[in-house]
């Protein structure tokens, strides 16, 4: 009987946070707490289980990288990036597109891709502004460029962060593996620029000349923090691809470089906690809690078993659905909850193998979840951010103005997604 | 000291004026906000600097200070240029602000009208007799009233009296 509420109530939290009737927050909230009521969830389970508990390691890596970003923003280095490339583009609309994409995208696989777009989409409005072109499709172009982007390491987009909590991958393994197709992907994205947004690119050399004007170093206020924050960046990248030899959690290599980067900028608190979602991190809490109740019932493992026989030997099939699948929700529902409640049940599916063929059910999940977000204007946070950040300088960007562009852009970029993993995991493995 | 004494002359605009006029307005009569006139010449609403400002600086520009910085003085001027061709009308928050005006009767007293600034954060109010509006009531002029004479050992120092009742530069 248990069981049965337990899944009640999971499902009755999951429609909330899907319709978004109350505030996602809230509904992850909720939903814990029915666990806590229905006596599935103690303190031990919610806050020391590595199975069924929060998973610290996911709240702290993305505590860790939103005050470094909250430091990293106050240097003006990304205004600086983005002025600079518009002016080596030479006014060229295509050519400032691509450049701006390819800076989001490089960002995004970094940071956060709410933080990248909230950084880029101002700046990119004063140079369409000078160029008296459209942002819209600029905008657009940089929202999508960020969920491609973020696909290509773990701590790009929060799914590949839950991915390999769950999974043990490591930060070289998301490199290896999804980094190649991603650059595929960029490349072929903005192709798919030049011929979606191909009536943007007006040239005016007079116009362009105004973008020629503007002074990129002005955007630099302190040099010195800018140097202090690059080479911690530098340094925790290091520590991200070294973390398996260290023995150090990606976690724990963001925590330490927050630390350096509050250490050595000498900001005020509000400073750099300014970049941190609370409100997302809370969310994860819950969502956690939610999908630990369903462990510690049964469900996963009943659903883990029926797919593995249901499944058996056909792999290929499996990963397909799994991309393909994922893709199509993710475009529906918030891929954070989707890969948290998924995660459990591929890691059962994958067991303790290490071949190949298994392991692409992980990428396939990570690639489906990641690109499916471009599918529709409310599949992705970057996405929503951006049209609000539009709507707010006059520049209303419809949910189907948006979304028909990224139909295109998901179809493709899953279409090669798939060929991909069938090629090297299945193929040439 | 009551709001008929502390009226000054005021310039006024009209809804349907051109927004880069009104700005001119406020610039050549050192005012901080104008009064702004209906279709039917009563006073509707005062129109505060500051929101002249909020039409002129784009919004990318207002939410990311570091882009402020980029501009030329060939730019910027370009940006207030865009004011032209803008209404009175577009300048104003919120239509539904129309309705509220930062007035004061003649006979009010200066705490009366300190709490009027105060409470509708207006640069200035208006002094009306009925229809007939008598003057305006800036924040400075209402501080002048309001404010002790400073002690003359302290001349000099900041907040200290004016020669000529205008804040000094500094």
């Amino acid at each position: 009987m248990t069981t049965y509420l337990v899944v009640a109530a999971f499902a009755a939290a999951y429609i909330l946070i899907a319709t978004e009737r109350i505030h996602r927050v809230a509904a992850a909230l909720w939903g814990a707490a029915a666990m806590v009521l229905l006596g599935v969830v103690d303190a031990r389970t919610a806050f020391f289980s590595e199975e069924t508990g929060v998973d610290w390691n996911v709240v702290f890596l993305l505590l860790g990288m939103m005050v470094i970003v909250g430091v990293l923003r106050q240097t003006g280095v990304f205004e600086y990036l983005a002025i600079w490339a518009a002016k080596r583009a030479r006014g060229r609309p295509f050519a400032v597109m691509v450049m701006l994409v390819v800076i989001t995208a490089v960002a995004s696989a970094l940071l956060d891709n709410v933080t990248t777009v909230l950084l880029v989409a101002p700046v990119t409005l004063l140079v369409c502004d000078r160029l008296a072109l459209s942002p819209v499709p600029f905008l657009i172009a940089e929202a999508m460029a960020s969920n491609i982007g973020g696909t290509a390491t773990l701590v790009g987009d929060p799914p590949n962060i839950i991915i390999a909590s769950r999974s043990g991958l490591t930060f070289n393994d998301f490199v290896l593996n999804l980094t190649p197709i991603v650059v595929v992907l960029v490349l072929v994205f903005v192709g798919l620029c030049r011929v979606m947004f191909r009536r943007t690119f007006v040239y005016d050399a007079e116009k362009a000349q105004a973008v020629m004007e503007l002074d990129e170093r002005e955007a630099i206020e302190d040099r010195g923090l800018l140097v202090k924050a690059l080479v911690i960046l530098g340094l925790v990248l290091v520590g991200f691809v070294s973390h398996s030899a260290l023995h150090l959690e990606p976690s724990i290599v963001a925590l330490l470089g927050a630390g350096a980067a509050v250490a050595v900028s000498r900001l005020e608190p509000k400073d750099y906690l300014g970049e941190v979602e609370w409100s997302t991190l809370v969310f994860f809490g819950g969502l956690f809690v939610m999908v630990g109740a369903l462990v510690e019932v049964g469900v996963v493992d009943s659903v883990g078993h029926a797919l593995t026989e249901a499944v058996g030997d056909r792999l290929l099939l499996a990963t397909s659905v799994v991309l393909g699948g994922s893709a199509v929700l993710s475009g529906m529902v918030d891929n954070i909850p989707y890969v948290a409640t998924l995660a459990p049940i591929i890691q059962d599916l994958v067991g303790k193998s290490t071949d190949p063929q298994h392991q692409a059910l992980w990428w396939a999940l990570g690639l489906g979840a990641d690109l499916g977000g471009n599918s529709t204007a409310v599949g992705a946070s970057a996405n929503v951010v951006v049209l609000g950040i539009a709507a707010r300088n006059n520049h209303r960007i419809s949910f189907w103005q948006f979304t028909r562009y990224g139909l295109v852009v998901t179809a493709v970029t899953v279409a090669l997604s798939w060929v991909y993993v069938w090629l090297r995991y299945f193929v040439l493995a | 000291m009551r709001a008929r004494d502390l009226a000054q002359e005021f310039p006024t605009v009209d809804l349907g004026d051109d927004a880069l006029v009104a700005a001119r307005t406020m610039a050549e009569s050192g005012r901080p906000g104008l009064v702004v006139l209906d279709e039917k010449g009563r006073a509707c609403t005062v129109l505060p600097g500051s929101q002249v400002l909020r039409l002129a600086v784009p919004v990318y520009v207002q939410s990311d200070p570091h882009l402020a910085r980029v501009y030329d003085e060939k730019a910027a001027d370009e940006l207030f240029g865009k004011l032209s061709g803008r209404t009175v009308r577009d300048l104003l928050p919120d239509p539904h602000d129309h309705a509220e005006l930062p007035v004061v009767d003649p006979d009010a007293t200066s705490i009366e009208v300190a709490a009027v600034l105060a409470r509708m954060r207006s640069p200035l109010a208006v002094v009306s007799d009925g229809d007939r509006v008598l003057g305006v009531i800036t924040v400075s002029r209402l501080l002048r009233a309001l404010l002790p004479a400073a002690d003359p050992a302290s001349e000099g120092e900041p907040g200290g009296p004016v020669s000529n009742g205008e804040p000094e530069l500094r």
